[in-house]
């Protein structure tokens, strides 16, 4: 599947602009396990209203796009964990019998990025909310590719971003815990630098970088390397410039 | 048309009416509500009406035991049905080539209560609990794993239109070429979590949810899994249209007028390349909210009319959030399957009748209420979720081969 990637945006402790980036991706060592960016191009009423994730996803989302067209193209908001930090708090509320905050839980659904997004973007064209365990990255580009099999003439933009799970689960999980979020126009094959997907069959795993997959795709995308391999439990996800 | 076909070659269910499919017809047609139940457990200090299944569901197979939890276990139990069709997928095409897009907004929080609980007692998680049946993407992962399907398998979570939008997904990864056949739906399961976050939010009924009621109140929850099997053939029962947008208005009320449902449902119409005059029954949303109802009154009279037959089967299951899309497709292409003689019987719109005179006159359907059509059906299902995305399918099947 050939497609293109247009302008983008990431986010994590210390490495926000093109150029910091694009140093990191010359020498990639370990990202800052904590911190979250001050968001400040969100009014300040809703930014109050935002988790730490949202404000890391908005923060790649309002960096890849201009205004026009973040009130316009259509989106994928991706999140292995989402909002579970929050959840576990209101799980503890559930058990001791507690009342819920509904503010809180408001804000606990998956696609609470993707609403808080919308309102503060004006945006209401489609969107999508997901999740994929360790490849949520190939999740949110088949996605893109989906909305864009519907109508190809405006690009997607797919937005992606964790932030570390708290000590409950975090023992449960091997992953690059770290912030971070990655923001991309996605268009159709030909209106810009192409990037084909192609998924295989995994035979055995594989090492996986001590960084985030969405941050390892970006790594190789500033990289004068021609192709990638990644691996989720299934598949070995190869991408390639085209 | 300029589409590719998207059959919805097979079809599995479980919800409050049940696991069989004739005894869910039969439930679904005469209306009834006489599934939901009353509990006092879930909410400290009220009762609340629920759309829980009472079948006992299938264990989670012990070497898949890592996702096990209710939620997965209903997907289970919609499996079961359509195993064969699946298996025979999965064996024509290859794993590579079958994947799993599935709708869930719980997950198997449910069960991630009791860990918590015993957490909170012992101070560590009880040592059963794993990862993989919590986070969202373990819904699609398990159930590739359950049917051995080795293509992309990724989980929606857009609230109350995750399923109808799986489906989306779902015919676009087929018409893609990335899959031959993709099993798509969704599976929610009733939990702490939701009943008290919806019972803090106000928006639970007294009663049994009672839609375009003046008496209305909120809406009842329910659980329940749809699971399709989507493959690129014609023919059978088809997803031939969809149609999607979003609020920009509020995390947790839709825009008053309805602008993001109009803009759903026009989609969904131009996207099939049908008139509105075609759509033989609608499956409202119909939560039973205040807010909800008046601004899909509104919506449908639009771009809809109010002649054509529509109703809520929210009283007949509940509110089942992430599978609402896919249970409602389900009951669509049930619907259309026992479609004779150029004519739909439709779920009657089940509530008191005190018909709220500030809502669009649009035509709720009555007990025993058919939809002629002339040799094509046309059914259009309504999901409009919670932070403000909305999502309407439009299935059809045709009487000529």
């Amino acid at each position: 599947m050939k497609a293109a990637l247009l302008r983008w945006s990431a986010w994590a402790p210390g490495i926000e602009s093109l150029a910091a980036w694009e140093a990191w991706a010359k020498a990639p060592a370990a990202l800052p396990a904590a911190g979250q960016p001050d968001a400040k191009f969100l009014p300040a009423m809703l930014r109050r209203r935002c988790t730490p994730l949202t404000r890391t996803m908005l923060t790649a989302a309002f960096g890849a796009a201009e205004p026009a067209e973040l009130a316009r193209l259509r989106t994928v908001f991706a999140s292995r964990h989402g909002s579970i930090n929050e959840s576990i708090g209101l799980l503890e509320n559930v058990v001791r019998r507690e009342k819920l905050s509904p503010a809180t839980f408001s804000h606990t659904v998956h696609n609470a990025q993707a609403g808080l997004f919308s309102i503060a973007a004006g945006n209401r064209a489609a969107s999508s909310s997901l999740a994929g365990q360790e490849d949520s990255w190939t999740a949110a580009w088949l996605e893109a590719l989906c909305f864009l099999e519907r109508d190809p003439r405006e690009p997607v933009l797919v937005v992606i971003g964790d932030v570390p799970l708290a000590e409950t689960f975090a023992p449960l999980v091997t992953e690059a815990a770290v912030p971070y979020s990655f923001a991309a126009q996605v268009g159709a094959a030909g209106t810009g630098p192409g990037v084909e997907l192609e998924l295989g069959l995994l035979d055995s795993p594989r090492p996986a970088p001590p960084w985030p997959p969405a941050l390892e795709f970006l790594r190789w995308w500033l990289s004068a390397d021609e192709s990638l391999e990644q691996t989720n439990r299934a598949n070995l996800v190869r991408w390639r410039k085209c | 048309m300029s589409r590719k076909p998207c059959r919805l070659a097979a079809l599995g269910h479980v919800s409050a009416l049940g696991r069989v499919r004739g005894e869910v017809w039969e439930r679904l047609v005469a209306g009834d509500s006489s599934r939901l139940t009353l509990d006092s457990e879930r909410v400290p200090e009220r009762s609340i009406w629920v759309g829980e299944v009472r079948e006992s569901l299938p264990e989670i197979p012990a070497a898949l035991a890592r996702f096990a939890c209710r939620n997965n276990q209903l997907a289970l139990a919609a499996l079961e049905p359509i195993a064969a069709e699946v298996t025979a997928a999965v064996a024509r095409f290859g794993p590579a080539r079958v994947g799993v897009v599935l709708g869930t907004s719980t997950s198997g929080v449910g069960d991630a209560e009791a860990a918590v609980a015993h957490r909170e007692k012992t101070g560590v998680l009880a040592r059963e609990f794993h990862y993989d049946q919590l986070e969202f993407g373990g819904l699609a992962r398990f159930v590739a794993e359950a049917i051995g399907a080795r293509g992309p398998a990724y989980t929606l979570s857009t609230a109350c239109s995750s399923g109808a939008r799986a489906l989306a997904s779902a015919r676009s990864l087929v018409a893609m070429g990335v899959c031959d056949a993709v099993v798509s739906g969704a599976a929610d399961s009733l939990c702490g979590l939701t009943t008290n976050g919806f019972a803090a939010l106000g928006a639970i009924s007294a009663g049994v949810t009672n839609p375009w009621s003046v008496n209305r109140d909120g809406l009842t929850l329910g659980e329940a899994s749809a699971l399709f099997l989507v493959t690129g053939e014609p023919g059978g029962i088809q997803l031939l249209g969809v149609g999607d947008s979003s609020e920009a208005h509020h995390m947790s009320a839709p825009d008053p007028e309805g602008r993001g449902a109009e803009t759903a449902m026009r989609g969904a119409l131009e996207d099939a390349g049908l008139a509105p005059e075609q759509i033989a029954y609608l499956n409202l949303h119909g939560t039973g909210t205040p807010q909800n109802d008046a601004m899909e009154s509104a919506a449908v009279e639009r771009v809809l009319g109010t002649e054509l037959p529509c109703s809520s089967t929210k009283p007949l299951v509940g509110h089942t959030l992430g599978a609402a899309g896919a249970i409602e497709a389900a009951f669509c292409w049930l619907v259309l399957a026992e479609r004779a003689g150029g004519a739909l019987s439709v779920p009657p719109h089940v509530w008191d009748g005190a018909r709220d005179p500030a809502l669009a006159m649009i035509h709720l359907a009555a007990k025993g209420e058919r939809a002629t059509y002339s040799s094509a059906a046309y059914v259009m299902t309504n999901s409009f979720g919670f932070g403000g995305n909305n999502c309407t399918l439009i299935l059809g099947a045709s009487d000529s081969p």
